[in-house]
């Protein structure tokens, strides 16, 4: 039994005087005639806790250690706060009731326009499966990823479902090998992610409409998607390439199950883009060398290595142009156009429309191709330049010829 | 053939028989010389009197690094008058204009790039012409006040070219010129306003454009001019300076013309064609159009004083470039201390010592600039480096580092503690 001194008083004043500011913290720094709630007992041992709560948001709305953990809050003795339906750690089950006493109540979260499926959600995730179905505590419940105490919304740069913090938050158990490796899961998804065209567009771009962990798998419906699903998943973002891919002949597969969509050609947390010149290569893994698919495939890679080759050549044309001193502002929109053919066989490559794929590749490579000749022409022109040099010389040795046999003359003079 | 051989024959023969007189009637033919104009005013007297003037001895082709400077002054100002008639001097047409100066207007790009290339070779001819005049003690009594003329001279070639480098308005000037500006701002005492003064706004905008051209086209020609006038009538009035050896001093000496002039002749034809081959084998590329808000990834430097201050700013920071300076106006200002009458080199060590420290020091400086292909970190704007304040991962994915007082904020779980498994064995 731990009773208050008065020095300890002294202390619980201070620490009120302090929390009870720090209950509203949005305006408690500037204003003077705060109330001091003196009445409430939990942070005499727990400042620690109070530290962590009172920069969440659930401090901000008037939510209280009681209102999770019960208690009596006026109470200093810690035998007295500790009654009437305390709850000290309520546990990894009892914590998803706790959360969904108010989260999966909308007359509650209507007012905040926070959505109330998150309960119903993690009942279909794997998470939710282990932890509530089975009785798994090692499965994470709702303060393994938000933090218990801590709640910050998602915008801000700090809370641990910030975009750019979920791959780490996703990782602190996805990584652990020894706990991945009883649910037989691999380790290496975020290693793959930090590489991936989606990590570096999160990490590197700052692009936040780039898909994290959650985008594809869902935050608490948290599960990997099947393999019918894989090409939705992508095409949700993806949507036209989604769209070529639903109307090429790999499609069928796709839906009955035969082929992983479009992790067939692309990893899942590597999403490793194909370079054009192994496009052949890659579809040879499933088709053999001499079917008609291969030929398709050798045609398609052709079609792609060229076009790219010309815009590369056209970059470096554009630019030589810039260098000349010739205006551009016309065929740099002439190249951008070559761009947005080129993205467009970028999708139309999904759906194996040789016909389609050959039309675009044929409009790029045109507007490349007139660029190198703009490009060429001014070459020469500037090459002509040195033409003019003919004339110059000409006269400049005579010149300097005629002044020389009169220097040499008058020398030979003695003058 | 015989006929074309006789042709070529008579014209060295009557090139051989010419004289001054011949050459007077050119002007005499066209009625310039006679009437009432040479009557009230004796031209005649005076060219005749000019052209006889006797050169001593040892004037060789040496004596023409002066003369080639002088023609390559001329140069610049006749293309410079040409490009003034094309060129808008504002933001938004400044680039426009040097672009159309080079793709649309007849000869624009000979002109332009003969104007870029007599900007460089001019410095390079008129250091080569300094070192001659140096190296022969030319600058002692009475010829001292011509040395500090042509000291000022120098400094207003530097300031004709840094004053015309931003003209363009393409990344490469701007952003050449926005680091230096920024290194004189740098420099104690004159550096603040003075950087103040050329850039006349925050930043490198149309205020600096507008006061840069003003300076190039109006105000540094009439200096020039005057200086240029002050230079030549020294000249004249002192006198090609006597050879070092006396022996030397009993040469008969030889005529204006037309030997020193056809030797003079020679030079200046050759140095318009060099000038010109270098304008249309090398002509200086056009960048991208200046943008306050995107430094460039490369610079191209196209100005031999601009290499030789970046390479001074970039590796021996601006102070580099201050000293270097110092040593310029110490060998400006030597004939003030050094008025000792000897004037062979191994006498005068001192000013030697000086005088190969500049040279070696610019030669270093300049090949050291032309290893500078980027804008310097300190141009980055405004928003990388608030970017460059903001916490940043270490790694790709790693936590982000802590913002605010860490102790009010609970411990970041460690990964070992974090994880779920609370009670589970």
């Amino acid at each position: 039994m731990r009773w208050c001194t008065p020095v300890g008083m002294a202390m619980v004043t201070c620490g009120l005087s302090s929390a009870s500011a720090a209950w509203r913290p949005a305006t408690a720094g500037q204003d003077p005639g705060v109330q001091v709630d003196t009445s409430y007992g939990c942070i005499v041992c727990h400042a620690d806790k109070r530290r962590a709560f009172v920069v969440g948001v659930h401090a901000e709305r008037g939510i209280r250690c009681h209102d999770c953990h019960g208690g009596t809050p006026t109470a200093y003795e810690t035998r007295a706060a500790h009654t009437r339906g305390f709850i000290g750690d309520p546990g990894k089950v009892r914590t998803v009731a706790i959360c969904s006493s108010c989260h999966a109540d909308p007359n509650r979260m209507r007012q905040y326009g926070v959505s109330t499926g998150q309960l119903a959600e993690l009942r279909t995730s794997r998470h939710g499966q282990l932890l509530l179905q089975r009785g798994d505590t090692a499965a994470p419940t709702c303060t393994d990823c938000h933090d218990a105490h801590t709640i910050l919304p998602p915008v801000d740069a700090r809370s641990s479902v910030n975009p750019v913090n979920i791959p780490g938050t996703c990782g602190r158990c996805h990584e652990d090998q020894r706990l991945m490796a009883r649910y037989g899961l691999p380790t290496n998804q975020l290693a793959e992610f930090r590489r991936s065209a989606h990590g570096v567009a999160l990490f590197e771009n700052r692009d936040f409409a780039a898909p994290t962990c959650v985008g594809c798998h869902g935050s608490h419906g948290a599960l990997p998607p099947r393999v019918t699903e894989i090409a939705n998943v992508c095409g949700h973002c993806h949507a036209l390439v989604g769209r070529a891919f639903a109307a090429g002949p790999h499609a069928a597969s796709a839906r009955a199950g035969r082929l992983p969509g479009c992790l067939a050609c692309h990893s899942n947390h590597g999403t490793e883009r194909v370079p054009p010149e192994q496009l052949a290569a890659l579809c040879a893994r499933c088709h053999e060398q001499n079917s008609p698919a291969a030929a398709l495939a050798q045609q398609v890679q052709q079609e792609i290595v060229r076009v790219t080759e010309e815009l590369r050549v056209a970059e470096v044309a554009l630019e030589e142009l810039v260098r000349s001193g010739e205006p551009v502002v016309d065929t740099r929109f002439r190249y951008q156009t070559a761009l947005t053919y080129f993205r467009q066989v970028a999708q139309v490559q999904h759906n194996l429309d040789l016909e389609q794929l050959s039309d675009l590749t044929r409009r790029a490579g045109s507007i490349a191709r007139d660029i190198r000749a703009v490009a060429e022409a001014r070459r020469e022109r500037r090459w002509e330049h040195r033409l003019f040099l003919i004339p110059v010389w000409f006269f400049t040795l005579a010149a300097v010829t005629i002044a020389g046999f009169k220097l040499a003359d008058l020398r030979r003079r003695g003058e | 053939m015989r006929r074309v051989l006789n042709w070529i024959r008579r014209i060295r023969d009557d090139l051989a028989a010419s004289t001054d007189a011949s050459l007077l009637a050119v002007p005499r033919f066209l009625g310039l010389l006679y009437g009432p104009i040479d009557h009230r005013l004796p031209i005649n007297e005076a060219l005749r009197k000019a052209l006889r003037y006797r050169l001593p001895a040892h004037v060789t082709w040496r004596h023409a690094l002066g003369g080639i400077v002088y023609l390559l002054f001329i140069l610049l100002v006749v293309t410079g008058v040409l490009l003034a008639v094309y060129y808008r001097p504002s933001t938004q047409e400044a680039y426009p204009s040097v672009q159309r100066i080079v793709t649309d207007v007849s000869f624009g790009w000979l002109v332009r790039d003969v104007h870029v290339w007599a900007a460089s070779l001019i410095v390079v001819a008129a250091l080569a012409h300094m070192a001659r005049v140096f190296a022969d003690g030319v600058y002692k009594p009475p010829r001292e006040t011509n040395w500090l003329v042509g000291v000022l001279l120098l400094f207003l070639l530097l300031a004709f070219g840094a004053t015309g480098y931003v003209l363009p308005w393409d990344q490469w000037a701007y952003w050449t010129i926005a680091e230096l500006l920024d290194a004189v701002a740098v420099l104690p005492v004159i550096g603040p306003p003075l950087a103040r003064v050329l850039t006349g706004d925050v930043i490198v905008s149309g205020a600096t454009l507008s006061r840069h051209f003003a300076l190039h086209v109006i105000v540094l020609p009439w200096l020039a001019f005057w200086l240029l006038a002050l230079h030549f009538a020294l000249l004249r009035k002192h006198g090609v300076t006597p050879p070092i050896t006396p022996s030397d001093r009993d040469k008969p000496g030889l005529p204006f013309f037309p030997h020193h002039l056809l030797r003079s002749f020679i030079v200046a034809v050759l140095a318009v064609a060099i000038t010109v081959s270098a304008a249309a084998v090398f002509p200086r590329p056009v960048g991208h159009a200046a943008n306050p808000y995107a430094v460039p990834d490369s610079l191209v430097s196209t100005w031999v004083p601009v290499e030789v201050s970046l390479g001074l700013v970039r590796y021996l920071t601006p102070w580099g470039l201050a000293a270097f300076t110092a040593l310029g106006v110490a060998l400006a200002l030597l004939p003030l201390f050094d008025r000792d009458p000897a004037r062979p080199l191994r006498q005068r060590p001192v000013a030697a010592a000086l005088g190969l420290a500049f040279l070696l020091g610019f030669a270093g400086a300049w090949v050291a600039g032309r290893t500078v292909r980027t804008p310097s970190t300190r141009m980055r704007p405004a928003s990388d480096v608030l970017e460059q304040r903001t916490p940043r991962r270490t790694e790709p994915g790693a936590p982000l580092p802590e913002v605010g007082p860490t102790p009010e904020r609970p411990a970041a779980p460690a990964p070992e503690a974090a994880r779920p498994p609370r009670g589970v064995p």
